[in-house]
């Protein structure tokens, strides 16, 4: 799996690419810590576009609600967006998506995401 | 004969104590054949000096015999020891070795140039250097073997314990469900490479009710197997305290997240059946839905899905479902293990094939069923390693005649 992080205004996109199991499960963790992470006053909202990820297993979806559990701890907020049917699927029979907020596309997650300092 | 054999043998032993050795004689030689070696190339250098005392030039030819007498002695047992004689003769260090005492013998008329060629005394040095660096090596090498062997004992025993462990999780898991007239079952748990959380359970309830729980733990390793067994205790708990599936999941809930130092989650699904009328109520917690098998052939999934995981978040709720069995149908409960297990082009087995599975076998015992769904997948994964633990249960319920009834 790969992960890039990229800056849009207030917004930290972080951008998971290939399968997420329990052997990449660790390096998405530390990389969504690394989003969380922005000086001075950290993110206003961490979306995860989720277009690229093929896979998603349950040690895989812990490194989900690790990350809204600090994105709400930092009161930051947390959005994925742009699952593709197979991975949706895991986050509605899991659950996860009543607890997270998905969107469409980036754009539409982009769209509701705080823009200005507050 | 005898003493001639007996000379040979000390000498190999000589050879193979000195030269071959680790110990402290062949330490000591070795350091006084480098002290001979830096005393021969000092005096050859003070022999050069002109009208030096009769005395010192004396002296240094004693000395002179002393070192050639000690490096020939040298030389002749690293020929002894050497397993191929010629290659040392000719090597570099043989043919060094011999030019440090070659020209004392051969020339014994004292002219400038065989003095020179004694400064070939010189290379012996790097030859020594090299020896001591070998026996460092030799050294450092076997500190090494020594303390990676004591790590693969460690190994070893974590490895072991580890087995352990797992041979323990999947002892606690129920063998055979309990007796009830008009109803088989039979489950299975494939266990993984690493240890997984998956397992199943079958509870005994008041009234003739048995609770099934298919549940899988997020994650891997010694984590995951606690938090199942927690999972575990936790639920069998709560189960004969509440008769509806939907609290008793909603507690387990609570239970979960308080005691979860790691966040982890576990998905479960958890059904009553009441093995008299074939109603089975049930709640569902993260957890892949149950294919039923209807005796038509029809297979479809039991609806209620997408409840939370377990352990996640406090003040969940989750709502019971129900439905009522005829006689023949099939309830067959699974872990993602199974229907995400992977071949080695990397595809998944797949909801689809399941399904084909369960509509293709209609008859037989229960664990007919369970036995042809683990070859399906073991026969599609091939030689892909299975990453998942693969727990099914298969639940089949028949009509119970008024004759059998108590």
């Amino acid at each position: 799996m790969n992960v890039r992080l990229e800056t849009v205004g207030q917004t930290t996109l972080v951008i998971p690419e290939g399968r997420l199991d329990f052997g990449s499960a660790a390096l998405f963790e530390k990389q969504l810590e690394q989003a969380f992470v922005r000086k001075p006053t950290g993110p206003a909202a961490v979306i995860i576009d989720c277009a690229g990820l093929e896979y998603v297993s349950s040690a895989g979806l812990r490194a989900f609600l690790l990350a809204a559990r600090t994105a709400q701890r930092a009161g930051c907020q947390f959005a994925l967006c742009g699952l593709q049917p197979s991975v949706r699927d895991v986050f509605e029979l899991s659950g996860f998506s009543r607890i997270i907020t998905i969107y469409a596309d980036r754009a539409a997650a982009l769209a509701h995401a705080p823009t200005a300092q507050p | 004969m005898a003493p001639l054999h007996s000379v040979n043998a000390a000498v190999h032993a000589l050879a193979a104590l000195l030269i071959q050795g680790r110990g402290r004689y062949a330490r000591t030689f070795e350091n006084v054949v480098l002290a001979l070696i830096i005393f021969s190339v000092a005096s050859i250098g003070i022999d050069s000096i002109a009208g030096l005392p009769l005395w010192a030039t004396r002296a240094l030819a004693i000395a002179e015999v002393v070192i050639v007498a000690v490096f020939s002695f040298e030389y002749l047992l690293r020929i002894i020891a050497a397993p191929r004689k010629l290659a040392f003769i000719f090597s570099f260090e043989g043919i060094v070795d011999l030019l440090a005492i070659a020209p004392f013998f051969v020339a014994r008329v004292d002219t400038r140039w065989v003095r020179a060629l004694r400064l070939l005394r010189l290379l012996r040095l790097l030859k020594l250097q090299t020896h001591m660096l070998e026996t460092t090596v030799a050294e450092r090498t076997a500190e090494l073997a020594a303390k990676n062997a004591l790590l693969e004992e460690a190994q070893a025993q974590i490895k072991a314990e580890l087995s352990v462990a797992r041979e323990l999780q999947i002892a606690i898991l129920p063998a055979t469900f309990p007796a009830r007239p008009g109803c088989d079952s039979a489950a299975r748990m494939i266990p993984a490479t690493t240890m997984g959380g998956d397992f199943y359970d079958f509870i005994e309830l008041q009234n003739g009710q048995v609770g099934l729980v298919m549940a899988d733990v997020s994650g891997k390793g010694v984590p995951a197997a606690f938090f199942m067994a927690v999972a575990r205790t936790t639920l069998r708990e709560l189960a004969s305290h509440y008769s509806d599936p939907g609290t008793c999941l909603a507690r387990a809930n609570e239970l979960l997240f308080r005691q979860n130092p790691m966040d982890l989650f576990v998905t479960v699904f958890y059904c009553i059946l009441d093995p008299t009328s074939g109603v089975v109520r049930y709640a569902n917690g993260g957890h892949n839905p149950p294919l039923l098998r209807r005796p038509d052939g029809s297979v479809e999934a039991l609806n209620g899905a997408g409840g939370l995981v377990l352990g996640a978040m406090p003040g969940v709720e989750y709502p019971e479902h129900s439905v009522r069995l005829l006689a023949g149908d099939r309830l067959v409960m699974y872990t993602d293990g199974v229907t995400e297990a992977f071949n080695t082009s990397d595809e998944a087995y797949g909801t689809e094939r399941l399904v084909a599975e369960i509509r293709a076998h209609g008859d037989g015992a229960a664990s007919d069923l369970v036995e042809r769904i683990c070859r399906s997948v073991a026969t599609f994964a091939g030689a892909a390693p299975q990453s998942d633990d693969i727990t099914l249960i298969v639940l089949t319920w028949k009509r119970v005649e008024a004759a059998t009834l108590p």
